[in-house]
């Protein structure tokens, strides 16, 4: 099976073979690779050289946490790469995006208004939870569309806040 | 002398206290919210009981119950740990009142340290410097503050006249964006300690956090430990510390050493506390405020004076003479502590919370690890994020470090996001390494994602390793789709088991 993993602007064809082959931009290894205890911790051996990683693997990109360095990776198989060369790779920045509540908390105060413009990066809720007031920010630019919360609301884990557009 | 010690904390401090009282041949009493019925600290104290729901003002800080379940379990003495009712000095005046011993300063030192404005007024006339700023001119509205804001000079600090652990502090750093961060500061002082009071402090810049550690008895004797670095902070949290300091040089620690004892002094100190210094990098040293409690840090300044901090407390709170006088206490090596919290260091330090699947704390020479969390233990929203302390050892600050980077390596925690690679990336830094960081650093000079020779050679091992874990999984979903094979048609098969079942 051959895949292409992107990652810190680098990308790798790497396939895996039966008997733990691993051939990685045409550079064979020997990798034996074993989840410890059912956890999503991962031991690689490759040539013997010893890896151990948390592996979060549920949403792409795949976050991997090696030596206290956590790395994104994006992995497709050779199909996936093909088709999104072909639609010219250009990822969705439209569409709805629901803030969710990150954890359990209080709503302390909301510095924005249904039908602002927000900028990349900028606050739109101020969530307390653990004694902390956490700000969420907003992951692109875009409209608040919709206000779910007002402050003062207590609000449940992935509870959706507001819509942004 | 009282026996039995009830434990009005919950968490690693807990534990901690009930290791000394144990140590001690003292039995024990937990108090604990319906959160915390299968926390460690309920399990290995001798008795517990329930204080109520979660929420903190429901449990932990509610005094009366606590109290009323002293006295009901023939507690002679509380130990209030660090947090919630610590530094309440009603709640301390409500203990004696009750005819138990309230482990801890008087009321009196605690009201005086607690106002920071009455703090800074008292030790300042007893001869210590204090930052310049507003705090002994009482509440001043915004408009005041607005006039008097030039004359301290920016940038400056809102503080909350109640405040503590950063909660409603605010840095200004003109005239105009200062209305706006005034209203702010007083919100979030009045959400946190019922008292919207802020005052202004001249912000020093490139000044470290130099804390000092007090013992006082109840026989006139007052010594310091040591210092401890405190610098590394965000936003006001501490998240490293270090004993000794590796700015402070012998005749620093001496004079500084002096003032702190001054300072507790000055307000007719007893048992435990600490007195936090700012300083620059001339060497002039501001007090800041003082700790009457127990600190989170504590367990550094043990491992460099062999001192069990704890122990010691207990002692003073029965009314004996302190164990040591300032000549007995030599500082013997390096210990840094780090903070480890369920926060995502990748996203903003925000908490996570989850159920631990699987913790793996480090061990082996030098190590040491105060926590109250087991694998199976739900973090939950109620109370803070601080889930342990790695405290390492070292014979030299070098070697400390060294340790320190094994040990945060060994150390699995599974479940939630914890600080742990932030601590990674603290002891790979250069300029933690130097020694060359002060309040700012963690804030200004500080990338999780810091370009390194490592990172690279790494960069494919994570590529493998997802690619890997990719191809599990794609297999893995392919054997749940593939149908069942057998050797013969399965409407065969269903006809010849229906036939068999007549």
């Amino acid at each position: 099976m051959k895949y292409i993993a992107t990652t810190e602007d680098q990308t790798f064809t790497i396939e895996i073979r039966p008997n733990n082959q691993v051939v990685v931009n045409d550079e064979s290894f020997a990798a034996d690779f074993q989840s410890v205890a059912g956890q999503p911790i991962y031991s690689l051996l490759l040539d013997g050289q010893s890896y151990e990683a948390l592996i979060y693997s549920r949403e792409s990109p795949i976050q991997v946490l090696l030596r206290g360095q956590l790395f994104d990776v994006i992995v497709e198989d050779e199909r996936q790469a093909r088709l999104r060369q072909s639609t010219g790779g250009v990822q969705a920045q439209s569409g709805e995006y629901h803030l969710k509540a990150p954890m359990p908390g209080l709503i302390v105060s909301i510095p924005v208004t249904e039908g602002q413009d927000v900028e990349k990066g900028g606050n739109l809720i101020i969530l307390e939870s653990m004694k902390m007031q956490n700000e969420l920010k907003a992951p692109r630019a875009g409209r608040i569309s919709r206000l779910r919360v007002k402050p003062g609301d207590s609000v449940d884990q992935n509870q959706v806040l507001l819509t942004l557009i | 002398m009282f026996k039995k010690v009830l434990i009005a904390n919950r968490g690693e401090i807990a534990v901690r206290i009930l290791r000394a009282c144990k140590e001690l041949g003292l039995q024990t009493v937990a108090v604990y919210s319906e959160a915390d019925r299968a926390a460690v600290h309920v399990r290995q104290c001798d008795e517990a009981y329930l204080l109520g729901p979660p929420p903190a003002r429901d449990s932990y800080l509610r005094g009366d119950k606590i109290i009323e379940i002293a006295k009901k379990s023939g507690a002679g003495a509380i130990h209030p740990g660090y947090g919630f009712l610590a530094e309440r000095d009603d709640f301390a005046q409500a203990v004696i009142d009750a005819g138990l011993v309230f482990i801890g300063p008087r009321p009196s030192a605690i009201a005086a340290m607690g106002d920071k404005g009455v703090a800074r007024a008292t030790v300042a006339s007893a001869g210590v410097p204090v930052v310049p700023g507003t705090e002994a001119e009482g509440n001043l509205s915004d408009e005041q503050l607005l006039a008097l804001a030039p004359d301290i000079g920016f940038p400056l600090l809102i503080k909350a006249t109640a405040g503590g652990g950063g909660k409603g502090m605010r840095e200004v750093r003109s005239l105009e964006e200062m209305p706006g961060l005034l209203q702010a500061a007083r919100r979030e002082a009045e959400a946190s300690f019922g008292n919207g009071n802020v005052y202004l402090e001249k912000l020093l810049l490139n000044a470290r956090h130099i804390e000092f550690q007090i013992l006082a008895d109840d026989h006139g004797n007052v010594i310091h430990l040591g210092e401890r670095e405190c610098s590394l902070q965000r936003r006001h949290q501490k998240l490293l510390e270090e004993a000794p300091s590796p700015f402070m040089n012998e005749e620093l620690r001496e004079r500084m050493g002096q003032v702190a004892c001054k300072a507790a002094r000055a307000v007719d100190y007893l048992n435990a506390g600490t007195i936090e210094f700012l300083v620059d990098k001339d060497e002039n040293y501001y007090f800041l405020e003082m700790n009457t409690r127990l600190q989170v840090e504590h367990p550094v300044t043990e491992l460099v004076t062999g001192v069990d901090i704890v122990k010691e407390q207990i002692r003073i709170a029965r009314g004996r003479k302190m164990r040591y006088s300032q000549e007995d206490i030599r500082l013997n090596g390096w210990a840094i502590e780090c903070r480890i919290n369920a926060e995502d260091p990748y996203s903003n330090f925000m908490p996570s919370i989850g159920v631990l699947n699987s913790v793996i704390p480090p061990t082996g020479p030098g190590v040491r690890v105060d926590t109250g969390v087991f694998a199976g233990l739900e973090i939950t929203p109620y109370y803070d994020s601080l889930i342990s302390k790695l405290i390492c050892w070292g014979e030299t600050r070098g070697e400390a470090i060294l340790r320190m980077r094994r040990a945060l390596e060994e150390y699995r925690i599974l479940g939630v996001k914890t600080n742990i690679p932030f601590h990674q990336r603290i002891m790979d830094s250069h300029r933690f390494i130097a020694g060359q960081f002060d309040t700012r650093f963690v804030e200004e000079r500080f990338a999780m994602h810091e370009a390194n020779a490592e990172r690279e050679q790494l960069t494919t091992i994570a590529a493998i390793m997802a690619t890997l874990v990719a191809h599990r999984e794609s297999q893995q979903a392919a054997e749940i789709i593939r149908p069942a094979t057998r050797d013969t048609s399965n409407w065969k098969w269903v006809g010849r088991w229906e036939r068999m079942q007549r």
